[in-house]
């Protein structure tokens, strides 16, 4: 996989994230995973598919979301419930919507699916025939896991 | 020891939501994100408007507007949602009610669903990650 596909996916989710935690973001180390891999507990998922196809995946722990989610419903949450969940979502939606505009001026033309919340323990995601890049957020509320796996169409 | 009168008011301008009159602006909020409905709802009337309905798709925002006309002053419409989409929903508030006042929500990278929202008839537009001033001021210049 072309790392020139994951870097617009890390630039906004640091622009969004910085934005709406208004703490300090480090971007972690870049890893390649070409195995099957374990999802943290929360992860909203949104496709893509045109030139480019695959999928993105935005990673956290339950509490990392919940704690997300309380500031940017500037209350304090405990459970992850349906106003969390569609934060979280809305959070996804507005990572790759920048991260999109960016790969469309470079000249990659495809669509994108509604992002999908997926939560649960002990949940793996397998990607056949494409490797995933994945760039650890640290924020001040946890990690959050940018996880790409998209290819040329064939 | 300070009397009340010593501290300058900062309270004397009138709240964004209040028509000349002092009665709110009333707001139509159309959008599938429960998340950003609230958080629309929560900026508005802290400054005074009234959040008179909520819609979670444009079906939905199109048949509210129909029943609530000619009480909205103003629609907040998402591009992207299920059943029907914001710019055919605005399409169709407009041939309804060719004065309506409608601002688009859209995310990054919608600029050509955002100009041809702009043609049809729609008076502004909002990019998400929203924020307080940017949502108020786009709103209060759309109902001057």
């Amino acid at each position: 996989m072309r790392v020139e596909y994951i870097n617009p996916f890390v630039e906004s989710a640091y622009n969004v994230l910085t934005e709406v935690l208004g703490g300090e973001v480090k971007r972690g180390n870049l890893f390649l995973k070409s195995a099957t891999k374990p999802v943290l507990g929360v992860a909203a998922i949104v496709g893509l598919a045109g030139e480019v196809e695959g999928r993105v995946l935005f990673d956290m722990s339950k509490p990392t979301a919940i704690k997300i989610a309380s500031v940017m419903n500037a209350e304090e949450m405990t459970v992850l419930d349906d106003l969390a969940k569609a934060t979280i979502s809305e959070l996804a939606n507005m990572i790759t919507a920048q991260a999109v505009t960016k790969l469309h001026e470079l000249g990659f033309k495809f669509d994108l699916t509604p992002p999908a919340l997926i939560t649960g323990d002990n949940m793996e995601v397998s990607d056949q025939e494409v490797e995933a890049l994945i760039v650890p957020m640290e924020t001040e509320h946890g990690s959050v896991e940018i996880n790409v796996a998209v290819r040329e169409r064939s | 020891m300070k009397s009340k009168g010593d501290f300058p008011s900062i309270n004397d301008r009138p709240p964004e939501g209040s028509k000349p009159d002092g009665s709110p602006y009333r707001v139509l909020v159309v959008d599938d994100s429960m998340f950003v409905t609230k958080q629309i709802g929560q900026i508005l009337t802290s400054e005074g408007f009234e959040v008179l309905a909520v819609a979670a798709d444009g079906e939905e925002g199109l048949n509210k507007y129909k029943e609530l006309y000619p009480n909205v002053d103003l629609v907040t419409l998402d591009i992207t949602m299920p059943k029907m989409d914001g710019v055919t929903a605005l399409e169709k508030i407009m041939e309804f009610d060719k004065n309506a006042k409608v601002v688009m929500i859209s995310a990054l990278g919608k600029q050509e669903l955002v100009k041809k929202s702009l043609l049809l008839g729609a008076k502004n537009y909002i990019v998400k990650p929203l924020d307080r001033q940017k949502v108020l001021e786009r709103i209060v210049n759309t109902l001057k």
